[in-house]
């Protein structure tokens, strides 16, 4: 069984230094691993970037983490994963890190992913450029999960993790309002889950909306944001269907 | 619990124009230096209702800041908790 802790949303600034800390130190009791599904700052400069570097540095779980929208904020997203990265994080965009808990390799894979809407409901690659760029952003970051998806279960690894920080699906942002749903989520990202396959898909964004979701291809989806789930994260039990029969430990690396 | 009256008490009703003051609100929530996105604000019958969760105190009083000085004069109830940060007492299992 795989232990996997996660959460998103957490905000951090220079006025919640340390707030999350007591909470993360107890991980290693309960979790093999954290997952930091984005908005990890509130505005994205590297201020509030090295306040969440000190809440996750030396936990002694392997940390994963994608950003989110407030991440971008600043316009210095890779001085933010810089930051994150120099804490021992793995800070991921259409990447794919593995990490091992006991004798199984647990591989994540993870994108900010980005909006367009649902099946049904979205958006189109047409008309204005800015319109065009807004479809093909969602779209990038959505084959960038697909990819490393793929490569992770070519790795073979035991259990195999979707990111984002933006919903694969409507299920988990019921309780937001319906107009904005294009502005949470793509179904571009599902698509990309149930393509590839994978285990289970933690994302964050969606403050009012649910935890508990599933893909049409039955991944189940956690919305892991912190306001939903009212805690400093939450664990999942995973089962590994099949396992390896080497090595141990902690230790890392970002495929 | 975390329950803030931020309007003049006995301020008139929320009326016509709210909703373009709603909006700018919430604009200026999200787009000021508050960069406050989870913060919703909605006209209830004669009263204007605030609710989210913000991760901490300093910055719910930052949004009940700014709810008052662009509400003012409007009925205003403020719903607004901060974060939970304590570990889960308990995982999910997922089979």
């Amino acid at each position: 069984m795989i232990r996997i802790a996660a959460v998103g949303d957490i905000h951090m600034g220079p006025d919640t230094r340390g707030v999350l800390r007591p909470a993360f130190e107890t991980l290693p009791e309960c979790a093999d691993l954290l997952l930091l599904a984005g908005d990890l700052t509130r505005h994205g400069t590297v201020e509030e970037a090295r306040v969440v570097a000190d809440e996750i540095r030396g936990l002694g779980v392997p940390v994963v983490a994608v950003l989110g929208n407030h991440d971008h904020h600043d316009d210095r997203p890779d001085e933010v994963t810089a930051v994150l990265r120099d804490a021992g994080a793995h800070v991921l965009e259409g990447e794919a890190a593995v990490v091992r808990a006991g004798d199984a390799r647990v591989g994540v894979a993870g994108t900010k992913g980005f909006g367009g809407g649902f099946v049904g409901a979205s958006a189109g690659e047409f008309g204005e450029p800015v319109m065009k760029e807004f479809v093909r952003l969602s779209r990038r970051c959505a084959d960038g999960l697909r990819t490393s998806l793929e490569r992770l279960e070519e790795e073979g690894c035991d259990v195999r993790v979707a990111l984002t920080h933006y919903s694969p699906v409507p299920e988990t942002l019921a309780g937001e309002p319906l107009e904005i749903y294009p502005f949470l989520g793509s179904y571009l990202l599902a698509e990309a889950i149930d393509t590839a396959g994978a285990d289970l898909a933690v994302h964050g964004h969606a403050h009012a909306g649910t935890e508990h979701g599933m893909t049409t291809g039955g991944v189940k989806v956690r919305n892991v944001a912190q306001p939903v789930i009212g805690r400093a994260f939450h664990v999942y039990h995973l089962p590994v269907r099949e396992r390896v029969s080497a090595g141990s430990g902690t230790e890392a690396s970002t495929a | 619990m975390n329950t803030h009256d931020a309007g003049s008490a006995g301020g008139p009703p929320a009326g016509q124009g709210a909703e373009y003051r709603v909006a700018h609100l919430q604009d200026r929530l999200a787009s000021g230096e508050l960069g406050e996105l989870g913060v919703r604000a909605e006209v209830r019958g004669g009263t204007v209702l605030v609710t989210g969760t913000v991760p901490s105190a300093r910055c719910r009083e930052d949004v009940l800041s700014t709810v008052r000085e662009e509400l003012a004069g409007l009925e205003v109830h403020c719903d607004i908790v901060v974060s939970e940060p304590s570990s889960p007492d308990h995982a999910e299992e997922l089979s």
